[in-house]
């Protein structure tokens, strides 16, 4: 609800983790905010998980508009990193992103198809009881 | 601005020396070598021009400071020593707009030849200037500019301004200064104009009891910029002991600062150059498009000044366990200087400690418990924690509590609220009603026929919405009387909530429907049967009777019709309402279960059905069971004509039917349903039945 948290330790020696609402994670130096959560991020990075790998494409400087933030947090250096994320190559990364999206599109059309068959059909968004 | 050019251009015209050009007084070389006649009408166009963006925007500031090092104090004294302007002038009206055109023919018409001596710049063109009726003129008219000029101290009394005003033309001209930077639209400038055209502008700036009021605020936020500022050599003496006297002189701004010194440990609000002012957003009037003003592009409106404290009531405050971890952070980034970052200070101090007060206004609720549930929810943890870490350590020890101040609810509803200095709207009141910028009204078909089942559905679905937060202020109520209320205050919040209840029950009712039927539309919505079932406690016996017997008869199409399996959420409540039925009411519910069609030779439609959805099944247990305890307990049963033959009836019936198809899970299996069959039914239909219970329990029904 607050971005207090952080500005107490702006002049940022520790970086940030922005995820936005697309879905990408951008990480870098938090410079500047404002009263919207409008972010500046200077040397960033963008972040593509899949699966246990991770790749980090250098992105530079974002300015970032304050509705597309979903939730924003400080990276504690200091902390021990015993992730069993394994970094690798960005070209390694999008091709692998891009085999997941594949996938998942296959399975989702073989879902629709076979509901088809069976006469019946996911209801959208729109359709569905709750708001 | 392009002040840098004109002053050259306007000295070659003869023209006095406004004290925004003053700095430029000094760049000039060869004014009096100027080619005069080209440039003449070009210098009186600029200066035109220049004059009512001074007027409108602020007066320049870079170049009052430069040309003042001379001995600045003296032509002020000297200023402040003129008699008033001869009478030839018009008198001027407070309007910026009006200012300027009389001005400048003042200007023009009367400005002083010669003396334009560039050794003479600087006491001498003060003076020039100020022999000037046009500028002595000014004076008088200060107040307007006063309300046009952020840089004017508000002072506490006129007396106080009266000797302040050799200092405040002073001051004003270091505001200008400021302005040298670059940016023409100075926030306070702008909303000064538009103030300055409101009626009683004059004492106003001497008040400082309007809680919103620009002009004042701003003179007292004068204090921060000159903190701003490069005091070093510009700054008189008299200046800087004036500075930290406003604070004496008025009290008001400085005491209302205490709270925000306590937010996150600010310096104090003793001006000096180098430390930072604590800051606070300030709510305006609001300003849209045109008249909005722009934060300047060098210094975000904090910075500007200090603005006088006006929260919008009391503030929230950061907890405390929150506050002793950003100041570990703070000093563990302290302790760290090796890495310096270049970029580091983008951020001034200022600059975020005005956001952080922005978005604590926004904190404000009644109810921060609600409002602000993880952030409260997270630190009552960590205080609970660290509680019970120092019982075991220390002893028991209050942990520090978070003390909200109590904030009571704006009764007046602003749509749009705008905070000075801040870009566009801010989220105030957006927490409890949305902004009017977006207006999202559904259009309203009168005719229910002709509304389509899209639209009739979005209906339904948005009363219960509706219905959903009368519900929550219910049960609001609810744990509100668990507390120790007067007697009075309960008695009000009981009536409240009755009055709540039946509306909500009314509105479940849809009116066109016959009088069977009226819940089902809402009942068909997953929501809706939430909604129903968190209704139910706080409804009248009868009224939930009703409910339970519309549930029943519409048993079949609600089973049918519940496609993600929200039925079972209405169980726990209606099994509060059938364990309060009496006999007779308990039959009558359970004729529906079987009423058969009237068609169909063999059992009932809906006793299958209901073998077979794991609500209906546990509905009906619910019912025999109940049953059963009334018909074993030694209360009086009154049942009317024909009651224990229906129940009897009944009973086979279910239990033929309980043996002879496959059932469900129910969600509750009452323990006292063998007994009850037991006492009708023969051996064997009772072993079937046990059979078929268990095997779809898992567990044995009735140990025996």
């Amino acid at each position: 609800m607050t971005i207090q948290h952080n500005t107490g330790t702006l002049p940022s020696q520790e970086k940030h983790l922005v995820l936005l609402r697309d879905g990408r994670t951008l990480i870098g130096f938090l410079r500047s905010i404002d009263q919207f959560a409008n972010l500046v991020f200077h040397q960033t990075v963008e972040r593509i998980h899949v699966g246990k790998k991770f790749g980090d494409i250098p992105r530079g400087i974002f300015i970032v508009r304050g509705e597309n933030v979903v939730l924003l947090g400080e990276i504690d250096m200091d902390k021990p990193c015993d992730t069993v994320l394994q970094q690798v190559s960005i070209e390694e990364i999008l091709e692998e992103q891009r085999l997941q999206q594949q996938a998942k599109q296959e399975t989702e059309k073989a879902k629709v198809t076979a509901l088809k068959d069976r006469g019946l059909s996911i209801p959208k968004a729109d359709n569905l009881d709750e708001y | 601005m392009t002040d840098s050019e004109q002053p050259e251009t306007e000295t070659a015209v003869s023209q006095p020396q406004w004290p925004e050009n003053g700095g430029q007084w000094s760049d000039e070389e060869g004014g009096a070598g100027m080619d005069e006649c080209g440039l003449a009408e070009m210098a009186e166009e600029d200066e035109e021009i220049d004059i009512y963006n001074n007027e409108t925007f602020g007066m320049d500031m870079d170049t009052e400071v430069g040309d003042t090092e001379g001995d600045p104090t003296n032509p002020l004294f000297k200023f402040g020593e003129k008699p008033p302007a001869p009478p030839a002038l018009p008198s001027l009206s407070p309007s910026s707009p009006s200012f300027s055109p009389r001005a400048r023919p003042q200007l023009r018409v009367q400005g002083p030849p010669g003396r334009r001596g560039r050794g003479q710049r600087g006491g001498q063109a003060m003076a020039q200037m100020f022999e000037d009726p046009a500028v002595v003129r000014t004076v008088e008219g200060r107040p307007s500019l006063q309300s046009l000029d952020s840089a004017i101290v508000d002072v506490g009394s006129v007396s106080y301004w009266d000797d302040l005003d050799p200092d405040a033309w002073m001051l004003s001209s270091y505001e200008r200064t400021r302005h040298a930077s670059g940016s023409v639209l100075q926030d306070p400038a702008i909303v000064c104009v538009m103030d300055s055209h409101a009626p009683g502008r004059g004492p106003n700036y001497l008040d400082s009891h309007y809680p919103f009021s620009n002009s004042s605020g701003r003179r007292g936020g004068l204090r921060g910029s000159y903190s701003n500022r490069p005091f070093g050599q510009r700054c008189p003496s008299q200046i800087n002991t004036m500075l930290p006297s406003s604070p004496i002189v008025s009290r008001r701004p400085f005491t209302t600062q205490q709270p925000y010194n306590q937010v996150g440990g600010l310096p104090s609000p003793r001006p000096c150059p180098s430390t930072p002012q604590p800051l606070t957003p300030k709510m305006m009037q609001l300003r849209f498009g045109a008249n909005s003003p722009r934060p300047s592009p060098f210094y975000s409106p904090s910075s500007n000044r200090v603005q006088r404290f006006r929260f919008p009531g009391p503030v929230t405050q950061l907890h405390p366990q929150h506050r002793r971890l950003l100041s570990q952070r703070q000093q563990r980034s302290q302790r760290k200087p090796d890495s310096w970052d270049p970029y580091c200070n983008l951020m001034s101090a200022k600059e975020k400690e005005w956001i952080i007060r922005l978005q604590m206004i926004q904190l404000q609720s009644e109810n921060p418990h609600l409002d602000d549930y993880y952030y409260q929810e997270y630190y009552r943890r960590m205080e609970a924690k660290l509680a019970e870490e120092e019982l075991g350590m220390r002893g028991k020890r209050e942990p520090p509590k978070l003390t909200t101040p109590y904030v009571t609810k704006m009764d007046s509803y602003t749509p749009v609220v705008h905070i000075e200095g801040s870009l566009g709207q801010v989220a105030v009141s957006t927490c409890f009603s949305p902004r009017r910028a977006i207006n999202a009204v559904a259009a309203h078909c009168p005719h229910e026929e002709l509304k389509d089942i899209r639209q009739q559905r979005l209906d339904v679905l948005k009363k219960i919405e509706k219905l959903f937060m009368v519900l929550l202020e219910v049960e609001e109520g609810q744990r509100m009387k668990a507390q120790v209320l007067g007697e009075g205050e309960e008695k009000g919040l009981m009536e409240k909530t009755e009055i709540k209840v039946e509306y909500i029950y009314s509105q479940l009712q849809h009116p066109d429907l016959e009088a069977e039927e009226e819940f089902l539309p809402c009942l068909l919505v997953s929501k809706g049967k939430q909604l129903l079932a968190r209704l139910l406690p706080f409804l009248s016996h009868d009224a939930a009777l009703k409910v339970l017997s519309m549930v029943t008869s519409h048993l079949p199409v609600l089973m049918s019709r519940d496609a993600d399996e929200s039925l079972p959420v209405l169980y726990p409540s209606l099994r509060i309402v059938i364990g309060g039925m009496t006999f007779s009411q308990l039959i009558g519910v359970l004729k529906d279960f079987t009423t058969s069609l009237p068609d169909s030779s063999d059992g009932s439609v809906c006793l299958s059905l209901v073998c077979q959805s794991k609500f209906g099944l546990s509905l009906l247990y619910a019912l025999l069971s109940q049953g059963e305890r009334l018909l074993s307990s030694d209360v009086p049963l009154e049942p009317s004509i024909g009651d224990f033959e229906t129940w009897t009836d009944t009973v086979f019936l279910v239990a033929s039917q309980l043996s002879q198809s496959a059932l469900v899970e129910p969600l509750l299996l009452p323990s006292n349903l063998l007994t009850l069959f037991c006492r009708y039914l023969d051996k064997r239909t009772i072993h079937q039945l046990k059979s078929n219970m268990e095997s779809a329990t898992g567990y044995l029904a009735l140990p025996s």
